[in-house]
């Protein structure tokens, strides 16, 4: 504080000015503390030392604006310039106090209103990380940009996607987690097929290894036609970056919409309060179906990509992974493909021009439960050895999926049963199907119907005995 | 606003840089540790335009390090509010846009944006008049008011707004496409 007594600004016949100057840095008291005026390269120890803007050694007696000899004039003649201009707009308080009247302060973004601009310290609303990494919006402005979003939306008859991306669009290892089995991808990446090496990314600075599921990019291409889409994912959002940049190079899928870990509200939970899109208009596709609690009937259930060793590993798959056999997904027939025509039906029942509701009243959920009823439509499924005895058998996930896939469900066999789903081949009901030429299936073709959005052949999920 | 200020430091040295060329180390380190630096009351230090005075070194305890009170001129640039500023838009969404003037990063939300804007997603998102003649989308360049500013230690951000006579796109890099 020692210069501050030597400070001209103090001794100034322009006392207005002192005090616009005070005003214009004060303005600045949001400020982290900082504010000493001498930078010590270590704080601790050292003296603090004020030079406020005291750079007019002449004390400032006027004269020296005019003669523009020495920088420190020079700056003190901006200076006045800008108090000048700044008494035409005495933006500071004034302005503010009359937004403040009006204005809801319907957002804030570090630490200001994003519509009036003054400081607010009120930390509620729901935060919007992925936009800025300060911004919070109020219930109501959500609400109001979601409406207003939907309409503009719907006019380009659009819908939103909201995607995951491990084990639903992609499949990444840790390099450490490499077996031998796979190290051919990392060692041997000239001799790789291109459609494989293409898909394949060596990412050293993450220290992993992705491979994207085949048809991706395909299915990214069409389906941004119909939809605006979302990343949202569990990952980190570093990784989440380095993802929607491996699936969308041209940066022109994703934009600012990458949904990460550090975003959502609530622990373990995927949840589309931070989605700016109708939950009406929303449809997500995830291969885990836990994560998305309040939203399971905007969900479409993918089935899991496994690639990698680790991945296969980590989901107790007993199984050869997919690297292991050089092999992959079928692109034609994967389950992007089957997805991507899915996403299709709904969109085209969605903006069905026969329609003659409010479009704004549609409901993409209602259309999604639909179209998955037709899947096993004039099936009449009977299970045996499939439930735990004792079990409400009405109230076991099957039953249900079965049910929700269109099929209906009996407890006792009669002649309008079409498949009875079995664990084991020797109970009564199953021999009652092999009698009767009733379709005997392993409950997995239930599971597969659903990823599959079609009836899967029966002969493909046959019981043993 | 640019500014042209004298601040001072108190930069330590290491006793090998002791000799003929002190005063250079001293001013090269100066240069490279405080321009791009941002200081939270007197905004981005721009440029260091020279050396007022470097004052008497105090021997630290223990270490041999030196402390310098370095005086020096040099050019900072602090928006304030009410100010004008040109800045290019960097990210469009559909909360508003965000903008960049130099070192500063300013957010224009869809409130301070004319009303006749629309909001327009696809490849390129922008907001873009129903005429079409007026389109603000990634790296066009507009003129906005500052209505807020917030200066931490190391960034400066603003709240800005179009919505007044002669603010908007000044050049707009879809035009010539
Ligand atoms: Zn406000």
């Amino acid at each position: 504080m020692s210069l501050t007594a030597d400070s001209p600004v103090h001794s100034s016949s322009s006392d207005d000015f002192a005090a616009f100057l005070d005003a214009e840095l004060d303005s600045a008291s949001d400020v982290s503390p900082d504010q000493h005026e001498v930078e010590n390269e270590e704080a601790e120890g050292e003296e603090e030392v004020e030079d406020e803007e005291g750079q007019d050694e002449d004390g400032g007696d006027g004269d020296d604006l005019d003669d523009g000899a020495s920088d420190s004039s020079r700056y003190y003649k901006i200076l006045c310039e800008a108090w000048i201009s700044s008494r035409g707009e005495p933006a500071e308080t004034s302005g503010a106090s009359l937004a403040l009247d009006i204005c809801s302060h319907p957002g804030v973004m570090g630490g200001m209103c994003i519509r009036c601009g003054q400081k607010v310290e009120n930390e509620s609303g729901v935060a919007f990380g992925y936009i800025h990494k300060n911004l919070r919006l109020a219930d109501d402005e959500i609400a109001r940009l979601r409406d207003k979003d939907l309409k503009n939306l719907l006019r380009h008859k659009k819908l939103y996607l909201v995607l995951d991306l491990d084990h639903t669009l992609l499949n990444s290892a840790r390099l450490a987690d490499i077996s031998a089995e796979e190290l051919y991808l990392k060692d041997q990446r000239e001799v790789l097929p291109d459609a494989l090496r293409s898909n394949l990314f060596k990412l050293d600075w993450i220290h992993m290894m992705t491979k994207l599921r085949p048809f991706v990019h395909t299915f990214l291409k069409e389906a941004s036609s119909l939809f605006e889409m979302y990343i949202y994912t569990m990952g980190e959002r570093p990784y989440a970056l380095e993802m929607a940049s491996l699936l969308d190079p041209g940066g022109i899928y994703f934009h600012s919409r990458v949904i990460a870990q550090g975003d959502c509200t609530q622990r373990h939970q995927k949840g589309l309060d931070v989605v700016v899109g109708q939950e009406s208009a929303v449809l997500i596709l995830d291969d885990t179906e836990a994560v998305w609690g309040k939203h399971k009937e905007n969900l479409i259930l993918m089935e899991r990509y496994h690639f990698f060793t680790s991945s296969c590993r980590q989901f107790g798959l007993k199984c050869k992974s997919l690297s292991a056999t050089k092999s992959d997904e079928n692109e034609a027939e994967g389950a992007l493909a089957s997805v991507l025509k899915v996403l299709q039906q709904i969109h085209s029942l969605f903006f069905d021009p026969e329609r003659r509701d409010n479009i704004m009243e549609r409901d993409v959920r209602q259309v999604l439960k639909q179209v998955r009823k037709e899947i096993l439509k004039g099936c009449k499924i009977v299970f045996t050895r499939v439930f735990p005895t004792q079990f409400q058998a009405e109230n076991h996930h099957l039953w249900k999926l079965a049910e929700q896939l269109g099929a209906t469900c009996s407890t006792e066999v009669d002649q309008s049963v079409t498949h009875v789903v079995s664990m084991d081949a020797g109970t009564d009901k199953s021999r009652w199907a092999v009698k009767e030429k009733k379709f005997l299936v392993h409950p997995r073709w239930i599971e597969a119907a659903n990823y599959l959005w079609r009836k899967p052949l029966e002969e493909n999920f046959l019981v043993s005995s | 606003m640019f500014f042209h200020i004298v601040l001072e430091r108190n930069m330590q040295l290491h006793p090998r840089h002791f000799g003929r060329d002190l005063r250079e180390k001293l001013v090269s380190k100066l240069m490279k540790d405080v321009e791009g630096t941002c200081s939270g009351r007197h905004g981005f230090i721009v440029a260091i335009t020279g050396i007022e005075s470097v004052g008497k070194g105090l021997i630290r305890d223990g270490t041999g390090f030196v402390t310098f009170p370095v005086k020096y001129q040099c050019v900072v640039f602090r928006p304030f509010k009410g100010e004008i500023l040109e800045a290019v838009v960097t990210m469009v969404n559909k909360m508003g846009f965000f903008a960049e003037a130099g070192p500063v990063q300013i957010f224009v939300s869809n409130h301070l944006i004319p009303d006749d804007m629309e909001f327009q997603s696809g490849d390129v998102p922008n907001y873009t008049t129903s005429d079409g003649s007026v389109k603000i989308q990634k790296e066009s360049e507009v003129r906005l008011k500052i209505i807020g500013t917030r200066v931490d230690a190391t960034e400066i951000f603003c709240i800005g707004t179009i919505k007044d006579d002669f603010l908007g796109v000044i050049s707009d890099p879809g035009a010539n496409a």
